[in-house]
């Protein structure tokens, strides 16, 4: 599936009369949304790497050097997305500790039975990973585009799984924003929450959400961005993608007197892992 | 009885030159007015009478200039004018009396400069930009010496609402009694219905004004433009990459 995309900015005095602006253009209502984003980090695994740069005796055939390529060629950053509930957020008894979360450690955490009252449950959290590359380099259009996919994961922790994948986690953050759909444009206006920092960053996902007004937005003043997106099944279909980026050009002109969007710098969305 | 000199004949290309300028820019804008659909906007209407009317300043001006040789010139046909074939123009040439549809515009020009120059008997030119001075600082400062937000002055509330003469049809309500309802209705929109009070005083610096706009503003919500740029919050949404490191 490809992706195509639109950004703009959109400072905090603006998102409300934006909000209003969307609303009546898309004839609906915001769809308030808040989204716990985990960012992964592919690693390699030791051993794994068995590239022998001008050695001569073993000539690899080309099945093995496909499989290393596969293995050892691309490294991406990927985020695990889940939805939560604003309520969910501060819902916290007072038996649990955040403290014992945060010193758990290193990826195997023990089933903890520690916030079964909590009305956040993380062992019920749903997650779905999201994979997306690069945005293309050369296209013409002035559309970001990239090839994406979506896949359901288990409930609950997925830290396990995801190092077994060969993934490490990165951090995490909160998305908080409002969706509107125009045709088949997905238009999402939110910004980035960082949890309240506590010492030290805690290198799992969090297992409480700390009260929702703690929470600070990555950028100071509070502005939001904006993005537009298509989502096109079929990336290779020349005609369907530019249809979408015609579609996308179109909400561009009709936002035109309210924000600039635009497309992204591509190495801005870089997902590489270096 | 003499031939015009070099310079008067020059004197006379130059007035033909400036009538055609005018002419065209009025021909220019009548067809814009005609022919363009929708009307042209405000600013190239504007434009267009900017030009015209700098067209008829540069006419006027060389009118006076040279208004003793103009007034004392006399046309007359040469042996050689083919007074038969071309006799319109010669007619036009040798009329000294004005059309009469443009002794109508005359007359009506000469009134109603006389009386726009009656009319200034009242203030000088002086008195005038002295007033246009005065007038915008001390309307604000009195403005904000009130507290704007209610129907009624303090005064008039004391002396009974009842009393006072709003010459409105409809009957003003009180807002101290519906606070609660207005409230709920827009509580959102309440603040941007209002109008905001901006200070304004004499600039210490130079000539003109200086605005207090964003000291007011800034109660509510101030433009701020966002620090981080687009792409740092790209980067961090992809990678975690915290902004300001690459």
């Amino acid at each position: 599936m490809h992706e195509l995309l639109l950004f703009a900015s959109v400072p905090t005095h603006q998102h409300h009369e934006l909000l209003r602006q969307l609303a009546g253009l898309t004839a609906m209502q915001p769809h308030h949304r808040v989204e716990r984003r985990l960012v992964f980090k592919a690693y390699r695994k030791p051993g794994v790497i068995t590239t022998r740069v001008g050695a001569s005796q073993d000539v690899q055939g080309a099945d093995m050097q496909r499989l290393n390529k596969m293995l050892n060629g691309g490294m991406f950053y990927t985020q695990v997305v889940g939805p939560v509930s604003e309520l969910a957020f501060g819902a916290k008894p007072s038996s649990s500790r955040n403290p014992d979360a945060l010193m758990s450690g290193m990826g195997e955490l023990p089933p903890s039975n520690e916030n079964a009252d909590n009305s956040y449950a993380y062992e019920n959290q749903p997650w779905k990973l999201e994979f997306r590359d690069i945005p293309e380099a050369g296209t013409r259009s002035a559309v970001t585009s990239r090839l994406m996919a979506s896949s359901t994961l288990p409930k609950g922790d997925i830290i396990e799984s995801m190092n077994a994948w060969g993934y490490s986690f990165v951090t995490e953050y909160v998305v908080e924003g409002d969706i509107f759909i125009h045709n088949d444009i997905v238009i999402f206006l939110h910004r980035v929450l960082h949890y309240p920092t506590e010492g030290q960053e805690p290198n799992e996902p969090r297992r409480i959400l700390p009260p929702f007004e703690t929470m600070t937005p990555l950028e100071r003043t509070g502005s939001y961005v904006l993005q537009a997106a298509i989502t096109v099944q079929d990336g290779g279909n020349q005609e369907m993608m530019k249809t979408a980026s015609q579609h996308l050009f179109g909400l561009r002109e009709q936002l035109k007197s309210a924000v600039r969007l635009e497309q992204a710098d591509r190495l801005s969305l870089d997902t590489r892992a270096k | 009885m003499t031939t015009p000199s070099q310079d008067q004949i020059k004197t006379l290309e130059q007035s033909r030159q400036r009538l055609a300028h005018l002419t065209r820019s009025l021909a220019s804008l009548i067809t814009s007015l005609n022919q363009s659909d929708p009307l042209p906007t405000w600013s190239s209407l504007q434009s267009q009478a900017t030009i015209i009317s700098r067209n008829l300043g540069s006419v006027s001006e060389h009118l006076s200039e040279n208004h003793e040789l103009l007034t004392s010139l006399v046309a007359f046909p040469g042996p050689e004018y083919p007074g038969r074939t071309q006799a319109n123009i010669l007619e036009q040439l040798l009329r000294t009396k004005l059309d009469p549809r443009v002794d109508d515009w005359v007359a009506r020009g000469r009134k109603a400069g006389t009386s726009a120059l009656e009319d200034r008997g009242s203030l000088s030119e002086r008195d005038l930009a002295d007033l246009w001075d005065w007038a915008p600082v001390a309307a604000n400062e009195d403005a904000r010496r009130r507290n704007w937000g209610g129907n009624f002055t303090l005064e008039e509330r004391e002396s009974g609402i009842q009393n006072v003469v709003t010459g409105l049809k409809r009957q003003l309500e009180d807002d101290d009694d519906d606070d609660e309802d207005e409230d709920e209705e827009d509580d959102d929109q309440g603040e941007e219905d209002e109008m905001e009070i901006v200070g304004a005083r004499k600039s210490g610096t130079g000539p003109g004004l200086e605005f207090d706009i964003a000291a007011v503003a800034s109660q509510d919500q101030t433009p701020v433009a966002p620090v981080v740029p687009l792409g740092e919050i790209l980067r961090y949404m992809t990678t975690g990459a915290p902004p300001g490191q690459r």
